[in-house]
C-alpha cells in the first residue's frame, strides 16, 4: 500500500505502526493525545503518537526503520515528510497508580490499532488535569466522554482512589454543559 | 544507602533532594553536593525518560519533580522516605534542610 507521508492521518499512522510492530511480535498500546484525536475524529489534533511497550527500544527501532522512521533521541522517532513524531514512553501501562487491564482494538484499512479504551483515554487525560491542573487535558477528557461511550462510574471510582473526587465533580459539571 | 540498588550515588541524592524540597534542578544539585553538573544532568535525563520524574522550564531553569503519574510512585516514595530517616542529622542539615521560604529581592541577609 502506497503511503502519502505528507498527508497521512494520525489514525492511519497509528494503524501502520501497530500493524508493523504486531507482525514482529512487539507489544505496543497507543496512549495519550493520539487516542483523543482518534476518538474525537480529530476534534482535538495531536501530532505525537505515544506508545507503551515492554519490548526493547533496540528491537522497536529496527522495526520502525522499515517504515522509514529514524530514532532521534532515546525514545523518539521521526520520519522525513511525516508531520507526526512517535514516542515510546516507559512502561508499565498504567493510569495513575492503576494498571490498565483492558485494551481497545480498532480495525482500519492500514491495519489494527491497539489503544486505550475510551474510558481509560478519558482517565489518562484527567490524570494530567488532576496532577498538573492542565485545563487542556480537562477539555480533552470532556471531548472523549462526549464523543464516545465511557464508564462514568469507573472514572469516578478511579478519581476517588487517586484522591481527586472534587476535580472529578468539576469534570462531570463540564461534561453536562 | 540505596546506591547499590539504584546503581549509582547520584540517583540517591536526586531522590532525597526531591523528597525534601519537592523539586530540584541540575545546577542546584551540583552546587549543593559540590559535584559536576553534568553528572546530575545525565541522571535527571535518565529518570525523566523512565517516567519517574517530570520537568518544566521556569525561565531558563529546568525544574524536576516526581511524576505524580508514575505507577510505582507511592512505593518508591515510601522506600526513599524510610531511607531518608537513616541519614545522619548533620548530613540532613547540610544537604536537605536548607531555607526554602521566600526572601524579598534586595533584602540584606
Amino acid at each position: 500500500m502506497r503511503v502519502d507521508w505528507k498527508k497521512i492521518k494520525i489514525r492511519e499512522l497509528a494503524a501502520l505502526v501497530c500493524q508493523k510492530l504486531d507482525e514482529n511480535d512487539i507489544d505496543a498500546v497507543l496512549v495519550g493525545g493520539a487516542c483523543v484525536s482518534i476518538y474525537t475524529k480529530n476534534e482535538y489534533v495531536s501530532y505525537d503518537l505515544d506508545f507503551v511497550s515492554h519490548s526493547r527500544l533496540k528491537d522497536i527501532s529496527e522495526v520502525l526503520k522499515d517504515l522509514g522512521f529514524k530514532r532521534e533521541s532515546s525514545r523518539h522517532f521521526v520520519r522525513a515528510e511525516c508531520p507526526y513524531f512517535i514516542e515510546f514512553v516507559a512502561p508499565p501501562l498504567s493510569i495513575g497508580s492503576e494498571r490498565v487491564k483492558e485494551e481497545e482494538k480498532i480495525k482500519t484499512r492500514f491495519g489494527r490499532i491497539t489503544l486505550l479504551t475510551p474510558t481509560d483515554s478519558a482517565k489518562d487525560r484527567l490524570a494530567a488535569y488532576y496532577h498538573w491542573n492542565d485545563p487542556q487535558a480537562l477539555e480533552q477528557a470532556v471531548m472523549v466522554a462526549k464523543a464516545q461511550k465511557v464508564n462514568l462510574r469507573d472514572i469516578k471510582r478511579w478519581s476517588v482512589a487517586e484522591g481527586h473526587k472534587e476535580k472529578y465533580e468539576a469534570f462531570l459539571k463540564r461534561l453536562k454543559i | 544507602m540505596l546506591e547499590s540498588l539504584f546503581g549509582n550515588p547520584v540517583i540517591e541524592k536526586i531522590f532525597f533532594t526531591v523528597l525534601a524540597y519537592n523539586e530540584c534542578y541540575a545546577l542546584g544539585l551540583a552546587k549543593t553536593f559540590d559535584e559536576p553538573v553534568n553528572k546530575f544532568q545525565q541522571q535527571l535525563k535518565r529518570l525523566e525518560e523512565g517516567g519517574i520524574i517530570v520537568s518544566r522550564l521556569v525561565g531558563r531553569t529546568r525544574i524536576y519533580t516526581f511524576n505524580p503519574r508514575y505507577a510505582f510512585l507511592k512505593e518508591l516514595k515510601a522506600l526513599i522516605s524510610t531511607a531518608y530517616e537513616f541519614i545522619p542529622e548533620a548530613e540532613k542539615e547540610r544537604f536537605y534542610i536548607k531555607r526554602t521560604r521566600p526572601r524579598r529581592a534586595g533584602k540584606p541577609l
